[in-house]
């Protein structure tokens, strides 16, 4: 209890001085200048949603090992934080490259690869929707996401493979060229935030996930007692008799 | 009985079963004609806009096609359970899935031998002189296809709306295969057409790290 | 500050995101502790 306090402090706290930081410490950019500024959320969310994707391959390695449901609990929090995470690099990617080039959409390789991931880790959840049995879906969506994470270093070696034979235009020069000290550090301050913010949601989606078992533990228990009570009634009547 | 020894009697049994009907191989073929006649309405098709964009139709559509055909294959055993009296059987459960990914491969291998003349014909594209490496192309991302399909297969074959769900799940994963096969087919359509080793080699290590991830899960997949 | 608004769009998307999502998953977190309070009292009851 106490820990996911100081865990959701501490990432408020990051985040506000994330933004205060990314908006006034933050130097300004000789060519972009206010919008270059989304590269301090932009770049920690795409690095947070594959850590998420990476928690999500750990829990379906060891679901499958050790067979334990809390295996799967962790999976599907990852999975729904890394999609998330992944949601806000495809928003503001596009909300950065309008202003700066006149498209809101480019097929260069991070972006592209970023959608790919999106759609195999969306796949993954809707996947669960449609398998009942829980053990099934525990098992068969551990299958799916272990094959899914082996695709992701396919998925970005094949498309920068691809985009360096048709060249597009950097994207986010500041990531490329040398990076001011400064900004470096305030792209830090960020990425802790924007790492423990995903903790927390983690976290608090596997918590929700597991109280969801128990609920249907107890639920099963308080209706088999019900049976079992309605089963006795009659028995008792008749010895009456 | 060995692995192989099992999965090409399995092999032989799924041939048999379609060969019957031929049901499956009609329906891919036509659908796959379909599809490519269907560009022939999206793009006005001159030899040069044929060269570039041919690869990616053909292999659009035969990722559609396959998706489509990849269903039946662990949704057949449903209706009688069969896959209960295979699992007992005393073999590996990777021969059964070894079995349908070479079934799978026949039949799509079939279809893509009728569909890329036909295409060649209709936009006026010519393999000629590469038929060979074509054909190897081919087999590459045809099997990296097939291996991920059949699993796929057998994950949805247990879920509601499985013939939404195999492409949903199968086409993301293969986004890099799309990317490979078009290009290592796009480069024998060149004038001076020389096989893509570096395309070649990603299809490979796709279809080997496929193949095994494959292997070490079919327990999970096959299991009650 | 040149493209201002576009900052600050992007920046309320970060924040709606992680926020909505948040709130939606600490609704149900309530909902169900309630529903489990329920049942056990259920269960201590019967």
């Amino acid at each position: 209890m106490k820990g996911r306090i100081a865990l959701a402090f501490a990432a408020a706290a990051l985040m506000v001085f994330a933004g205060y930081a990314a908006l006034y410490i933050a130097p300004d950019e000789k060519t972009m200048h206010a919008i270059q500024r989304i590269f301090y959320f932009h770049v920690p969310s795409a690095i947070c949603a594959f850590v998420a994707f990476f928690v999500v391959f750990i829990a379906n390695f060891a679901y499958l090992g050790t067979r334990q449901q809390k295996w799967d609990w962790l999976g599907v929090a990852g999975a729904e934080v890394g999609v998330a995470c992944s949601t806000i690099v495809l928003i503001t990617g596009p909300i950065w490259a309008h202003p700066v080039w006149g498209v809101w959409w480019t097929w260069d390789a991070r972006l592209t690869s970023t959608f790919v991931l999106w759609l195999l880790y969306t796949a993954y959840l809707l996947l669960r929707g449609f398998l009942e049995d829980p053990q099934r879906k525990a098992t068969f969506s551990a299958v799916f996401g272990i094959f899914a994470f082996l695709d992701v270093p396919l998925v970005y070696f094949s498309n920068r493979l691809w985009r360096t034979q048709h060249p597009q235009p950097v994207i986010l020069g500041g990531s490329n060229s040398g990076l001011d000290p400064m900004m470096g550090k305030v792209l830090l301050i960020s990425f802790v935030g924007v790492l423990c913010l995903m903790a927390m949601l983690i976290a608090d989606r596997y918590r929700l996930e597991r109280l969801r078992w128990e609920y249907e533990e107890l639920r099963f228990r308080a209706e088999s007692r019900a049976a079992e009570e309605g089963a006795k009634a009659p028995r008792a009547a008749a010895e009456m008799r | 009985m060995t692995t192989a020894r099992a999965a090409t009697i399995l092999l032989g049994k799924e041939l048999q079963l379609e060969f019957r009907t031929r049901e499956l191989l009609t329906t891919t073929v036509i659908f796959a004609l379909v599809v490519v006649v269907l560009f022939s309405f999206a793009f006005e098709p001159t030899a040069a806009e044929s060269r570039r964009y041919g690869p990616g139709l053909l292999w659009i559509a035969f990722l559609f096609a396959g998706s489509l055909m990849l269903n039946p294959s662990f949704a057949r055993e449903q209706a009688n359970e069969t896959l209960d009296a295979l699992r007992m059987a005393p073999i590996a459960p990777f021969a059964i899935l070894l079995g349908k990914m070479l079934a799978n491969f026949i039949f799509l291998a079939m279809a893509e031998a009728i569909l890329v003349p036909v295409f060649a014909v209709l936009y006026n594209v010519s393999f000629s002189g590469v038929a060979g490496r074509l054909i190897f192309v081919l087999a590459l991302g045809t099997f990296g296809l097939v291996i991920t399909g059949t699993v796929f297969s057998a994950i949805s074959a247990h879920a509601r709306m499985r013939e939404l769900l195999l492409p949903l799940l199968l086409l993301p994963i293969l986004t890099p295969l799309l990317i490979a096969s078009v290009e290592a087919t796009a480069s024998l359509l060149v004038d001076q057409p020389e096989l893509d080793r570096t395309w070649v080699a990603f299809l490979a290590g796709f279809d080997i790290v496929f193949l095994t991830a494959s292997w070490l899960m079919c327990d999970y997949l096959l299991e009650e | 500050m040149k493209n201002f608004e576009s900052l600050f769009a992007a920046w309320m998307v970060v924040w709606a995101v992680f926020f909505l999502y948040e709130v939606t998953v600490a609704r149900r977190l309530s909902k169900l502790q309630e529903d489990i309070e329920r049942l056990k009292q259920q269960l201590r009851e019967g």
